[in-house]
């Protein structure tokens, strides 16, 4: 058998075991709970699951609790990284290679690892199960420093000279040059923090214990957790609900995301 | 697309004086002590090979670059600690510079939105340089949809709409290929004219800086090797350097017997004789109105100009005379002219 033909296979293969357990979420949402472990052609579709669901558990402010989350991250991030990003590509400053060493090694460090010093920080300030203490630790990012720094830095010197030259000031440069061009770096670093935040769930498990600051994924734990008796049809639903938007925001944008991607030097 | 005839200048220029600039990085020498002047209106040409400085010193002049020593001056004014935007030039980069992600107006009006210039006037500034480039076609496209040759205009009209006495051009044409790069010339010097500013041009090339310059400064290694109208820098050429940089096919720089200083005579002021010096033909390079022979001089290669067609074989042997006063001379060992 050639190479060729053995990548194939493997793609498949690894394609199919990627997808099951979403085939068979969708299989199981869809269908009585009779049918959970029972595959026939002529099972019978039904959307009761979802109403189940959404009844069984408040997703609702869970939904709202993680959009406001993802929110706070994203619009911190995107602040706070972005004039740090430029001081190190554009500006020259002592110990400015230092504290860039220093940003680039917290990428080295697990954010879990650090679970009982946060818990121990956000008690301190009194600031236990609220939605900004799940956003706290994440508002700067080393990741998103180093990557808008990358693409500043290829911002050709020429354009910033232009518009010092035109008058622009130095926030004016980065806003109307800077930013603009970094545009696809934007795009592609809001998704995988979007996704990141979306997904995250031991930090958030650890710091709240209420309704009103749970996000999606530990409302979702909760809800699936044996005390509640396990009905893989209702979990199945809520599992894809809760993950649903970020899907079709994905599948929607796929070839932009991929373009942006390719562009921002993120594979 | 042309410009329009030269009618009197609507604005007008501001004189330029470097007084000592100097510059370096670390030890690195890029500008060792550059003085001149340049009148209200003139169009002058920094000339020079690469890594001489001239890039240098028109930022240095625009003040994206800070000299180490010496005084700029625009209009009188002493500007060496103001910054850019407020020194009244403006400038076209080699690259063109045009922000990818505006449209053409939008980059033609950046420099005056970020100085809050009432949205009427940036209207009719733009509305003026439009007509004067021809571009009205192009002010919605992105700069990534135009060519060469008219990002270039872009850059010009974004150059027009500042209207500041000083026009700053690094190295505009290097881009573009040679049919556009003569066009684009006459434009720029008809444009230069009509507006009566004062321009600072870059350019490696010397026939650019001889068709378009009032004033010639030919740079070399940080130091300006002569300062004047393009006539007489190619007529008399200061040093064995600024005669050897100009003219194409450049002067001929040889030793005679008898003779200490360095000789060297124009490639069109050579011709054929029944007397003169022996040398024997190299290659002759047919152009159509002449012909260039190369010709070995005991060792040393010359260039002659001859007026038509002139069929010689290689290894011909010839004799190569000229006229004594067609003659320069420069000393052997400093390069400077004597007279």
């Amino acid at each position: 058998m050639s190479t060729r033909a053995l990548e194939i296979v493997a793609t498949w293969v690894l394609a199919i075991l990627w997808v099951s357990p979403l085939v068979y979420a969708v299989w199981t949402a869809f269908h009585p709970s009779a049918y959970a472990t029972h595959f026939s052609l002529l099972a019978p579709w039904t959307l009761a699951n979802f109403a189940h669901a959404w009844e069984a558990a408040p997703f609702a402010r869970y939904f709202l609790n993680t959009t406001l989350l993802v929110g706070v991250v994203l619009v911190a991030q995107f602040a706070l990284c972005t004039p740090a990003a430029f001081a190190f590509a554009r500006m020259t400053f002592r110990g400015r290679d230092t504290v860039f060493a220093l940003v680039l090694l917290q990428l080295m460090v697990a954010p879990d690892v650090l679970l009982v010093a946060n818990y121990r920080t956000m008690a301190r300030l009194g600031v236990v199960d609220t939605i900004f203490s799940i956003a706290l630790p994440y508002l700067g990012s080393a990741f998103g420093i180093f990557l808008l720094r990358q693409t500043f830095r290829q911002v050709p010197q020429e354009l910033d000279d232009a518009a010092r030259l035109e008058g622009s000031s130095l926030l004016g440069r980065l806003w109307r040059v800077y930013v603009p061009l970094a545009r696809p770096t934007y795009l592609a670093y809001g998704l995988v923090a979007v996704s990141y935040h979306w997904n995250n769930f031991l930090w958030p498990l650890v710091i709240t214990n209420s309704v009103t600051t749970r996000p999606l994924t530990v409302g979702l734990s909760v809800f699936a957790s044996t005390d509640q008796g396990i009905d893989w049809s209702i979990i199945t639903a809520a599992t894809l609900m809760t993950s649903g938007p970020l899907l079709l925001a994905f599948l929607l944008f796929q070839r932009q995301f991929v373009a942006s991607f390719m562009r921002a030097g993120i594979r | 697309m042309s410009i329009q005839h030269p009618l009197s200048p609507i604005q007008t220029g501001a004189a330029v004086r470097l007084v000592d600039i100097r510059r370096a990085w670390g030890s690195a020498v890029a500008l060792g002590g550059v003085s001149f002047t340049v009148a209200a209106g003139t169009f002058c040409v920094l000339l020079g090979p690469s890594g001489c400085g001239k890039t240098t010193c028109l930022r240095i002049v625009a003040g994206l670059d800070q000299a180490t020593g010496g005084r700029v001056e625009i209009g009188g004014r002493d500007v060496t600690a103001l910054p850019p935007a407020e020194r009244g030039v403006a400038m076209v980069f080699q690259s063109y510079a045009l922000f990818p992600h505006l449209s053409v107006a939008e980059n033609i009006v950046f420099g005056l939105k970020a100085r809050s210039v009432p949205a009427a006037e940036r209207g009719r500034r733009l509305e003026r340089a439009v007509e004067i480039l021809g571009i009205s076609a192009l002010l919605q496209r992105r700069p990534g949809q135009l060519s060469g040759g008219q990002q270039q205009r872009v850059a010009l009209g974004r150059a027009i709409v500042a209207e500041a006495p000083v026009c700053l051009m690094d190295e505009p044409l290097s881009n573009l290929d040679a049919q556009l790069r003569a066009d684009m010339r006459r434009e720029i010097l008809a444009l230069q004219r009509r507006l009566g500013i004062t321009m600072l041009y870059v350019t490696h090339d010397q026939t650019e800086a001889m068709g378009m310059a009032d004033q010639v400064i030919l740079l070399r290694g940080g130091r300006i090797e002569q300062d004047a109208a393009p006539a007489d820098l190619y007529a008399t050429p200061a040093t064995r350097f600024a005669a050897s940089f100009v003219g194409t096919p450049p002067m001929n720089l040889f030793s005679l017997p008898g003779e200490t200083a360095v000789v060297g005579v124009r490639p069109e002021d050579m011709r054929l004789g029944d007397a003169g010096l022996p040398a024997s033909v190299i290659h002759a390079e047919y152009l159509g109105a002449d012909t260039i022979l190369s010709c070995d001089l005991a060792g040393q290669t010359c260039l002659a100009r001859l007026p038509g067609r002139v069929r010689l074989e290689a290894g011909t042997p010839v004799l190569l005379d000229f006229d004594r006063n067609t003659l320069h001379r420069f000393d052997a060992d400093t390069g400077t002219r004597l007279s």
